[in-house]
């Protein structure tokens, strides 16, 4: 992802994506927070966890525009894990470890939804871990 | 929300609703037949919470016989992997909902299109990067069942969907494609019950659609503990728009969206719901089977 950024020492408190208030809890939230315009970006940083024996990454942090899609994650691993071609058939990516969403869903939209403390995590696969 | 009896039947005319479709080949396509007579235009009348690869064989078939198989001449053979569908030069998204994509392309005011809704099949010249290709049963399927535990994941954090057996989540599809309206419902009423001593879902699991955007999906709750009354269709649009608004305005967007929710007809199931409508009411009985509330935003021209 070329407009990676964010080192494995950066706080998560400089996050920029919040679905919810640094008062409030994930649980007590009753819709979508403000966003945190201090990075001027509004990029959501989330977190890539390996499921389903797929090779673990060094780096797991990751920043990304709004706007980038979850397909654009899926080709970026493919390439950044260096699958081979019967491997490139499937990587899927999964929210919440329960399902996958459609490869067009913005990240955006899925950081709204489902990021908990400040934090986005993505689990990617190589088999159809959780369906 | 109380039940009553018309609040079901509701729930089973929707599942009734169909559209009429006209399947038209692509003049491209049409140079290519190798027949003295043309195909002639081919009408289906749809369900709209369907999707379009269920069908997809029904057009395949019926197109192939216009199409001889030449094993030396790949250019006219019709590969089910390059079919794709297209309105006014939109190509269409096989995993949208049949009446979602007609609401939001074919049914605004400055539309010319009447029905039947006239779609362009393509066989060739597939559009790469601009849709995913039409992918087998066992994908929709998978696709379907990803959107259910999803929204159970916004109402229920999932618990529900995760007690169920296999052969619920299969019975809940199956249901699905063979139109049973009861073998679907019998499942799905379980999706429909609160938990964690709540009168209503945690969130509300809905998709916003705005022409030329991709959909807005945000965390809302159906219910305000603080003014002590339930949300109507009116708060969730108001709110959605002046959040993506704000996410616009900060990735420093060239163009921002209209804010006004009274500057857009708002349209569930091809009607359009008054705005004041509880949400919690919406989601249990306006839902797709996909326990999704679909609502298409056609801003109004003055």
């Amino acid at each position: 992802m070329s407009t990676v950024e964010g080192d494995e020492n950066e706080s998560l408190g400089n996050a920029s994506n919040s679905a919810v208030t640094n008062e409030e809890t994930s649980s007590n939230t009753t819709r979508s927070g403000p966003l945190n315009d201090s990075e001027g970006g509004a990029k959501v940083v989330f977190l890539l966890k390996a499921a389903g024996g797929a090779p673990i990454l060094k780096k797991k942090k990751w920043a990304l525009p709004r706007s980038k899609t979850m397909g654009h994650i899926v080709e970026f691993l493919k390439k950044y894990m260096q699958l081979d071609s019967q491997q490139q058939q499937q990587l899927f990516l999964y929210v919440n470890q329960s399902f996958a969403p459609a490869l067009d869903t913005t990240i955006g939209s899925v950081n709204d939804c489902f990021s908990s403390e400040g934090t986005l995590v993505l689990h990617y696969s190589l088999t159809q871990a959780w369906g | 929300m109380g039940q009553s009896i018309d609040d079901k039947e509701i729930t089973r005319e929707l599942w009734q609703s169909r559209l009429p479709i006209c399947f038209i080949l692509s003049d491209e396509d049409m140079s290519k037949v190798n027949r003295s007579e043309l195909p002639e235009p081919l009408y289906l009348m749809l369900a709209r919470h369907s999707y379009f690869p269920c069908i997809i064989e029904k057009i395949h078939r019926y197109y192939s016989t216009y199409f001889k198989e030449n094993v030396n001449e790949t250019t006219n053979n019709i590969n089910l992997a390059n079919l794709w569908l297209e309105f006014e030069s939109i190509p269409l998204k096989w995993h949208y909902p049949i009446g979602v994509l007609y609401d939001l392309y074919a049914s605004s005011v400055s539309s010319t299109s009447h029905l039947p809704w006239q779609i362009t099949v393509h066989l060739s010249k597939f559009p790469e990067g601009e849709i995913l290709r039409f992918p087998d049963k066992e994908s929709i399927e998978a696709h379907y069942m990803s959107t259910i535990k999803e929204a159970d994941a916004l109402k229920h954090k999932g618990q529900i969907i995760g007690d169920m057996q296999k052969r619920d989540h299969k019975q809940l599809w199956n249901s699905l494609l063979q139109d049973k309206y009861d073998g679907f419902w019998n499942i799905n009423n379980k999706l429909m019950n609160y938990t964690d001593n709540l009168q209503y879902f945690r969130y509300i699991p809905f998709r916003v659609y705005i022409v030329d955007k991709p959909f807005i999906q945000k965390l809302f709750s159906p219910y305000d503990i603080d003014q002590d009354k339930f949300m109507t269709l009116n708060d969730l649009l108001d709110f959605v728009l002046h959040h993506e608004a704000q996410c616009e305005l900060l990735a420093n967007e060239k163009k921002i969206l209209n804010t006004n929710v009274d500057d857009y007809q708002v349209i569930i199931h091809g009607i359009q719901p008054p705005i004041n409508t509880p949400i919690q009411w919406l989601s249990e009985h306006f839902s797709y089977p996909d326990n999704f509330l679909h609502i298409c935003l056609i801003e109004k021209r003055t």
